[in-house]
């Protein structure tokens, strides 16, 4: 085969790639929303996504030079003042938009958008230029400054399934890319073609104890999350970027009266 | 050449590996035993690299009972996860159940059992064989038992529930001594004095919150820490958005905004103390304007005529026009629910407050109902969950006896009274009256500390036992414990401890104490159940179910109502009806402030603080990690002249601590809350001299009709000391700016 032609392939695999939508056609789109009326700000999710992701325990001296690394986070913002005084939580970790302005500034593509919607992070090829931190207009990329260490015997808890990352590396929330993988697995071994709703859990939805979260695939108009997105209450924040985030949230309802 | 076949070459392979490794390791297993290869060969049970295998037990973070599921993999714990089957966690589980992990695998563990070598609170111990210190503990204890004198034998332990109970209690019972007792911080004591006064069962009822419509909630921070955090947060989700066209409000009255406050429609800042007041006040609302017609209308009136809306807005600082709004919801809700917890059940009249609470659910009939409360009468497992919680009466008869030199030998179980009661209590001094002190604990803790023995012993992730949720979920349920992971280190389950010490006291004890582990006497004891409940059940069939309960993890019978859903009369709440203002320590003048204690979301009342990402879990509301911090309002704060970072010396009549200022919005003009938690003088590296001790504030008070400690009854005054600290918090910018990130319309800053 000659040069030319593998290249036009390529172009034209690019093309598509830029195309928007193009994931709507393809396979999976995961999506998950978020109900802020059912969201208390418990922090479960946040332990929940340390366990399973392998993240470090940065240690105070660096927590103070805002060195933390959380996929997810509880952001805060108060309405109003005393007594009148409001608190609203929001969950914030990677939206994995359509149109991710980190996946244009990654000058090595260690960040880019796989065919299942997901924005991806390749650490064996990042080399931590940052520059897709500073491009991301929710702040949830995470910047290993240091190669992070488990007292001992704490690196017994590190989950087998998810690479420990170190220093140099950018890191950020995966989906759970891992228990996706598994659920596909699952499904070829079963002799399905495709996922069921609800078969792919991220650690931060499973642990949810007010069942706020919910996760799955927005191509199947069935879907939990489908349904959800229809809601009044669904938006997706800092809009106006046109990033086209992947989290839908619902905002919190008003008491009647 | 000859044909190798393919087994052949593997155990070549395998030999030669073995070759090429022992050289490298040769220096190594001249001190280890010897390396068996016999493991790579036959796996242990449920050990299959690559797969996961998850086990069902109990949370043992706080004392809601939530059942888990922990992932293992090659043998090793990876997460934990709620029971999916468990009626109380339903699959979820908080942050602090999560992080369970982080106690099996402490780096901090007590590894082997230590002596102090006579020389107490030192810091100092040396490693001792589990004979010697089995023999010495059991010699002094047979000895004190054939002299008659097994009452200077006490047992303090922390929450203990289900079998684990029985045996303690059965062990001190042989010896002859009936002290054993419990003492929890978080144990809501009051409420349950007040609940037996209004509705005459000694049991924590189940609060129906998913099914309620207006949840009016009095100090209790049920999404954080009151009770069954998880639970009801399953619940308010439900609550909330999970019936179509029917969205439950919530109201929180509390003088500091805690999760719950946070998460509430409507969020009332009662001056301290005064909770209870307000409740009454509400009360007398729904009598006086018709929203209640009992038969017993005439006996309400006439309890709550001093609670006119115009005296309780003056004492509680609540507009008239507030109060009475709240009623008109509270009267005119399908189903409306009152709750008390937190500071509101730890004033001076705690138990009045919780009474005046009670009232209030009385009025709008909500007992037995759905959406109200539902008494669990008759438990699973003819185990009755918290009636040896010693309270603070029972830590006070503790102190003098011990004062007295009435103790010779006492026995601490997971209970750190040094930490989580005021210096007022004695506790710490009166230890040095007591000849041995024998701390059973996988920690170090500040009580721990003081031991003259320190038994180590299994986390909750390495022990056998079985539970009893309390309160119950309105059915019989009991669940099962079970290791998940072999035991790391050379430690022993407690039950087990237990066990030896009985058979080396001897006397009528081996005989009446016969099993070798306890996990022999929990499945024992299981066998004995279920030979009741199923008639005649064959030893088979046990045994079949006991491997489905094990698999489980939770054994129940939904469906089955517990209680025989009697609505209590009215008669004694209305009997029990007094003046509900709790009364503080310190003067006005000298203390213009209140002091405002409350349990941390994250290290609950300390026992987290161990735990390194409970450390680094940003606090709900007020986002700050590592360390302690005293919360100002913004308006209180400019007129003491105090900014974020600020060292204050916040004193009482109990004490002084020093501590950084925050400035927090939902705060109540006048009153300083601090986060309990930090503080630890002991307790592992990540709690170690970080941040300060709230209770070190807190002046001795108790509440007279339940002898609890009334922890949030302290007035203090505030010193800024002209130092500076940086609070560690991960929050920015803590307004939307116009951003509409809470969502379109939402934005109003």
């Amino acid at each position: 085969m000659k040069w030319g032609s593998d290249l036009s392939t390529l172009v034209e695999k690019f093309r598509q790639y830029l195309k928007p939508g193009y994931y709507d056609e393809f396979d999976y789109h995961w999506t998950m929303t978020i109900d802020l009326d059912r969201c208390t700000g418990c922090e479960a999710c946040v332990v929940a996504c340390q366990a399973e992701n392998n993240l470090p325990i940065v240690g105070e001296k660096r927590y103070a030079r805002n060195r933390e690394i959380k996929w997810i986070r509880i952001e805060r913002y108060w309405e109003g003042e005393y007594p009148d005084v409001k608190m609203g939580f929001i969950p914030m970790l990677c939206q994995h938009c359509d149109d991710a302005p980190c996946e244009i500034a990654c000058p090595v593509f260690a960040t880019y958008h796989n065919q299942d919607g997901l924005n991806t992070q390749i650490y064996n090829r990042c080399i931590g230029t940052r520059t897709c931190a500073v491009y991301c207009p929710y702040e949830v990329r995470y910047f290993n400054w240091f190669t992070y260490t488990w007292d001992e015997p704490l690196e017994q808890q590190l989950n087998p399934d998810v690479t420990v990352r170190e220093k140099g590396v950018m890191e950020k929330c995966t989906f759970c890319i891992q228990r996706i993988r598994l659920a596909k697995d699952n499904a070829k071994d079963d002799d399905r073609r495709r996922v069921r709703d609800g078969e792919v859990v991220p650690a931060c939805v499973q642990s949810c104890p007010t069942e706020a979260m919910a996760f799955g695939d927005s191509n199947d108009p069935e879907a939990k999350v489908s349904k959800m997105m229809k809601d009044p209450r669904a938006y997706t924040v800092l809009e106006e970027l046109n990033t086209t985030p992947s989290i839908v949230y619902l905002k919190k309802a008003h008491a009647e009266s | 050449m000859s044909k190798i076949s393919r087994r052949d070459l593997l155990q070549y392979i395998g030999a030669g590996g073995i070759g090429a490794v022992g050289g490298v390791l040769y220096s190594e297993s001249i001190e280890r035993d010897v390396e068996l290869i016999i493991p790579q060969v036959v796996p242990p049970e449920d050990y299959s690299p690559g797969i996961a295998t998850w086990y069902n037990t109990v949370c043992n973070q706080c004392s809601a009972g939530c059942g888990i599921s922990v992932r293992i993999r090659e043998g090793k714990a990876k997460k934990i996860e709620g029971n999916p089957v468990h009626p109380v966690s339903q699959g979820r589980l908080c942050a602090r159940g999560q992080s369970g992990l982080n106690v099996l695998y402490n780096p901090d563990r007590i590894r082997e059992p230590l002596t102090n070598a006579g020389q107490r609170g030192t810091g100092n111990f040396y490693p001792i064989s589990w004979d010697e210190v089995l023999t010495t503990i059991a010699s002094r204890i047979g000895r004190l038992k054939i002299e008659n004198n097994a009452s200077r034998v006490r047992l303090l332990t922390g929450r203990v529930r289900g079998h684990l109970d029985e045996l303690f209690a059965q062990f001190m019972g042989l010896l002859g001594s009936d002290h054993y007792q419990q003492y929890d911080f978080t144990y809501p004591s009051a409420l349950k004095a007040a609940n037996k006064i209004s509705f005459g069962i000694d049991q924590l009822p189940y609060y129906d919150i998913k099914n309620a419509d207006l949840l009016l909630s009095f100090g209790a921070d049920y999404l954080g820490t009151w009770i069954s955090p998880v639970h009801h947060s399953l619940a308010y989700g439900h609550m909330r958005q999970g019936r179509a066209g029917r969205r439950g409000k919530t109201v929180q009255v509390e003088p500091r905004m805690s999760l719950s406050g946070a998460a509430a429609d409507e969020w009332v800042a009662a001056r301290p103390g005064t909770e209870g007041l307000l409740a009454l006040g509400i009360a007398h609302i729904l009598v006086s304007d018709g929203h209640y017609n009992g038969s017993d209308r005439d006996q309400w009136s006439d309890v709550l005529q001093a609670y006119s809306p115009s005296a309780v807005s003056a004492e509680t600082d609540i507009s008239e026009g507030n109060i009475r709004q709240l009623a008109r919801e509270f009267g005119t809700s399908k189903a409306a629910l009152a709750i008390a917890g937190g500071a509101t059940t730890a004033g001076t009249n705690a138990v009045a407050s919780a009474v005046a609470v009670n009232a209030l659910n009385h009025l709008a009939g909500n007992l037995g109902q759905p959406g109200g409360i539902i008494f669990n009468s008759d438990q699973a497992f003819s185990a009755t969950p918290g009636t040896r919680q010693a309270g603070m009466q029972g830590i006070l008869d503790l102190v003098e006896a011990m004062e007295a030199g009435e103790v010779d030998v006492l026995l601490v179980h997971d209970s750190n009274p040094i930490f989580s009661l005021p210096d007022g209590v004695g506790f710490r001094q009166a230890l040095d009256k007591v000849p041995l002190i024998v701390a059973l604990s996988s920690f170090r803790d500040e009580t721990t500390e003081q031991a003259d023995l320190i038994l180590p012993t299994n986390t909750y992730l390495e022990s056998w036992g079985d539970d009893v949720p309390d309160p119950g979920v309105g059915f019989p349920v009991a669940s099962i414990s079970q290791p998940v992971v072999t035991t790391l280190y050379d430690t022993l389950p407690v039950g087990d401890i237990i066990l030896s010490l009985a058979r080396q006291i001897g006397g009528e004890l081996p005989m009446a104490m016969p099993w070798r582990t306890m996990e022999e006497f929990v499945k024992e004891r299981w066998r004995e159940e279920y030979a009741m409940r199923e008639s005649g059940g064959a030893d088979q069939d046990f045994e079949a179910f006991w491997q489905a309960a094990l698999e489980a993890g939770v054994w129940g019978q939904p469906g089955v109502m517990t209680g025989d859903q009697i609505v209590p009369s009215s008669s004694s709440t209305i009997a029990a009806i007094t003046n509900p203002a709790s009364q503080f320590a310190g003067s006005e003048t000298d203390y213009p402030l209140v002091l405002h204690p409350y349990l941390s979301a994250s290290l609950l009342d300390g026992r987290g603080a161990n735990l390194p990402w409970l450390q680094e879990l940003p606090d709900p509301l007020t986002s700050v990690v590592y360390g302690s911090w005293a919360e100002l309002n913004p308006a209180t704060a400019e007129d003491l002249g105090i900014r974020e970072g600020d060292v204050l010396e916040v004193e009482t009549p109990a004490g002084s601590v020093k501590v950084p200022a925050l400035i927090f919005p939902a705060l109540r003009p006048g009153v300083v809350a601090m986060p309990i938690g930090q503080g630890h003088t002991s307790y592992g590296r990540y709690a170690r001299n970080r941040g300060a001790n709230p209770m070190d504030l807190v002046s001795m008070q108790i509440d007279d009709r339940s002898g609890d400690l009334a922890w949030a009854a302290t007035r203090a005054r505030v010193r800024n000391t002209g130092e500076r600290l940086q609070i560690i918090k991960t929050d920015g910018i803590t307004r939307t700016l116009g951003r509409q990130i809470l969502g379109p319309e939402n934005d109003h800053a």
